[in-house]
């Protein structure tokens, strides 16, 4: 049996294994549920807190301020005499607002700080405004010109890119951020579960190490892969129901599917996905037991580089964004995220790419080579020394 | 018919750091063949068998496997069996899978492996229960499928790893029942055992080995004509053995008590039966003898005894 037959056939077993589309199903039935609760829920929230709240002024409260005040509030007036009374209430049934007013300045009594507070500072201050404005008989359109921005005309050699390009480029970083996430748990089952359950001799006699491991990488992959392009086909009917709800035409949407773009994310979301499979089953062929190695953390290393990558966006020119769009362990999301902020040339995309597919080459030989030393020869985990050394080798 | 070599092992060794596991060792085995590599824990039989599989490289020797008149020095999977002692298989998918899995990745057709399987199980009175996820079967079940994973694409070399541990004895003599008849078939074995008495049942030929070397190669007859010749007596008292007489006793190999009232002698090959009795006649409060030759597992300890020595 040749080795890409062995390869594809421990492949398709962790692709069966790992993938089942009733759990993906169900996993964006329980996603739209919650999504459901949190829309609808918000809505309820935010219909009750609509609702005016009371605010209690004495008599002689200025009625101009009490008109102003009515726009945001259920404004009551009690005569000053039951002031007092009114104080202790607040204590004793901790309920009730007393604005009062204190020379230039206001008062507010209540038992904690009312949920309308930035309105009824915001009423106050348009109040005040009012009065400095009418100290000094400044019109209101004299106050526009005053407040206006500087007229700028803005004209540069670079345009930005479209928007729905920037919307793809974070679509593809968050389908990665996704896949990466399933890979971590998943390749703790292939390899470590499997040595935890005594098969791999049994497998290692039948295949060679790179061709096992490369089964594992390109079985759970694809395994990323289908989740990612399940919720891919739900994300865009999502933003078609969005589109329609919004009253925006099919092009608006088709503006965000543009095919090069789609082409270039996805061999780089491909390729950043394979190579972090390898990352992952290098570590999890050094740990024998996750609950007793001080190893496992280095499995979360992953996240940190895929959120590292999108401080491109901050400026796309920079060092650091130069940096992380080449450095492999990065540049999966970084690079695109570049093409879509700033102009690049096809050889730096080129370049990168490379790059990143000779790393993934690197890694899978690496997580092999660990696997074959650190289980069948000594039994043990390997120390960092000789994983530098493997990788030296390898 | 003339019996070709399907393996020869020439001058094996490997060291592990400060330790010989195994050394210079050489052995051959015909087709055919059911080849039985005794030895002690630690003696460097698992560490044979995984060299002779390409899992960890020997240090120097020579390995040719001859398979159909093409020679190498690596086994190609598809012609053989591993069940290795240390055994596990997928407790969380369904047996079926899991057998046409292993099946297929040494190269056998899904479909074929799927009725191959079925055969088996049905054999085993599993048919029934193949959907279901192995952990649901008990331990001796479990030990029966993964005998099937191992040898399920009819591999003309099988390397059974401790067959027999974990099995109670009724399953023990199915198991011996299996790979009689899968011999039969025409698939030479290779397995490594601590139960001499079950060993001694099905091995033609046996290579006893203790601290990575080589103490006996050869076939059961000639082990027994080499060592088996020796009287062996259990001897039973009617109070506590009287072990300071036994050491006065002329032509005693071996002394090994059986609890406080029995103890059992080996004689030095060669001694008369006569004479033994003869002198165990001076002894007080015999309550029975009992005389027997030599069996494999006997030989074995007395081998290693000596070489321990």
């Amino acid at each position: 049996m040749n080795y890409y037959k062995q390869v594809l056939t421990v492949a398709l077993w962790e692709y069966r294994r790992f993938f089942k589309i009733k759990n993906e199903l169900l996993g964006i039935v329980i996603m739209l549920i919650v999504f459901s609760l949190s829309y609808f829920g918000g809505k309820y929230a935010t219909s009750k807190t609509s609702e005016k709240q009371q605010l209690t002024v004495l008599k002689d409260f200025n009625p101009q301020l009490i008109e102003i005040l009515s726009n945001a509030f259920e404004v009551e007036t009690i005569p000053n005499d039951e002031m007092d009374e009114y104080l202790s209430r607040i204590a004793t049934q901790k309920q009730g607002i007393l604005l009062l007013q204190d020379g230039d300045g206001f008062v507010i009594h209540s038992w904690k700080k009312p949920k309308r507070f930035k309105d009824l500072q915001e009423n106050l201050k348009v109040y005040c405004q009012k009065e400095a404005m009418a100290k000094i008989n400044l019109s209101a359109q004299d106050l526009e010109n005053v407040m206006r921005p500087a007229n700028l005309k803005e004209v540069y050699l670079y345009e930005t890119s479209t928007r729905g390009r920037s919307v793809l480029a974070f679509f593809f970083a968050g389908l990665m951020i996704m896949a990466v996430f399933l890979s971590f748990a998943y390749q703790f089952t292939a390899i470590t579960g499997e040595k935890q359950l005594k098969i791999t001799e049994q497998i290692i006699s039948a295949i060679k190490p790179q061709a096992w491991m490369d089964g594992k990488i390109i079985g759970i992959t694809l395994t990323g892969l289908s989740s990612m392009l399940t919720y891919s086909i739900i994300g865009t009917l999502g933003g078609m129901l969005f589109f329609q709800f919004t009253g925006a035409s099919v092009s608006d949407i088709l503006n965000y599917l543009y095919l090069p773009s789609i082409l270039l994310f996805f061999a780089f979301t491909l390729m950043g996905v394979m190579l972090w499979n390898a990352f992952l089953a290098a570590i999890a062929s050094m740990i024998t037991d996750p609950n007793n190695s001080g190893k496992s953390g280095v499995m979360l290393l992953p996240l940190v580089f895929v959120f590292s990558s999108f401080l491109v966006m901050r400026d796309p020119d920079d060092g650091v964004s130069v940096f992380l769009s080449w450095f492999p362990l990065t540049s999966a999301t970084a690079m695109p995220m570049r093409w879509v902020a700033t102009e690049l040339a096809w050889w730096e995309l080129a370049g990168s790419f490379v790059l990143l597919a000779a790393t993934f080459y690197l890694l899978r030989k690496l997580a092999a080579k660990i696997f074959h030393v650190s289980v069948l020869i000594s039994g043990k985990e390997p120390t960092w020394r000789e994983v530098i050394k493997l990788a030296r080798e390898s | 018919m003339t019996s070709t070599t399907i393996l020869q092992v020439s001058s094996l060794s490997k060291t592990f750091k400060n330790v010989q596991a195994v050394q210079n060792i050489s052995f051959s085995l015909q087709q055919g063949d059911i080849f039985a590599f005794l030895g002690p824990n630690g003696a460097g039989k698992t560490t044979t068998l995984r060299i002779l599989l390409d899992i960890i490289k020997a240090d120097s020797g020579t390995i040719k496997w001859d398979f159909d008149s093409n020679e190498s020095a690596f086994p190609p999977s598809s012609q053989i069996g591993y069940l290795p002692e240390e055994r596990g298989l997928y407790t969380d998918q369904p047996i079926i899978r899991s057998l046409v899995y292993l099946a297929s990745i040494r190269g056998m057709e899904p479909s074929k492996a799927r009725k191959s399987a079925f055969e088996w199980l049905e054999r085993l009175d599993l048919a029934d229960r193949a959907k279901e996820k192995l952990q649901a079967l008990s331990k001796g079940n479990q030990q029966k499928i993964q005998f099937v994973a191992s040898i399920l694409h009819k591999p003309a070399f099988a390397i059974l790893d401790e067959p027999f541990s974990g099995l109670d004895p009724l399953n023990q003599e199915k198991f011996i029942e299996y790979i009689r008849e899968l011999n039969e078939q025409g698939t030479t074995i290779l397995l490594s055992s601590h139960q001499m008495s079950l060993v001694e049942k099905i091995a033609h030929r046996v290579f006893l080995i203790n601290q990575g070397k080589e103490l006996f190669n050869g076939s059961l007859m000639d082990i027994y004509k080499s060592f088996g010749q020796q009287h062996i007596l259990d001897i039973s008292f009617a109070s506590e053995v009287p072990h300071e007489k036994f050491r006065l006793l002329p032509n005693v190999e071996n002394l090994s008590p059986v609890g406080t009232q029995q103890v059992m002698v080996t004689f030095n090959p060669g001694t008369e039966l006569k004479e033994i009795l003869g002198n165990l006649s001076m002894m007080e409060g015999i309550t029975n003898i009992k005389s027997h030759n030599s069996s494999l597992h006997d030989i074995f300890l007395n081998m290693v005894k000596a070489h321990q020595q």
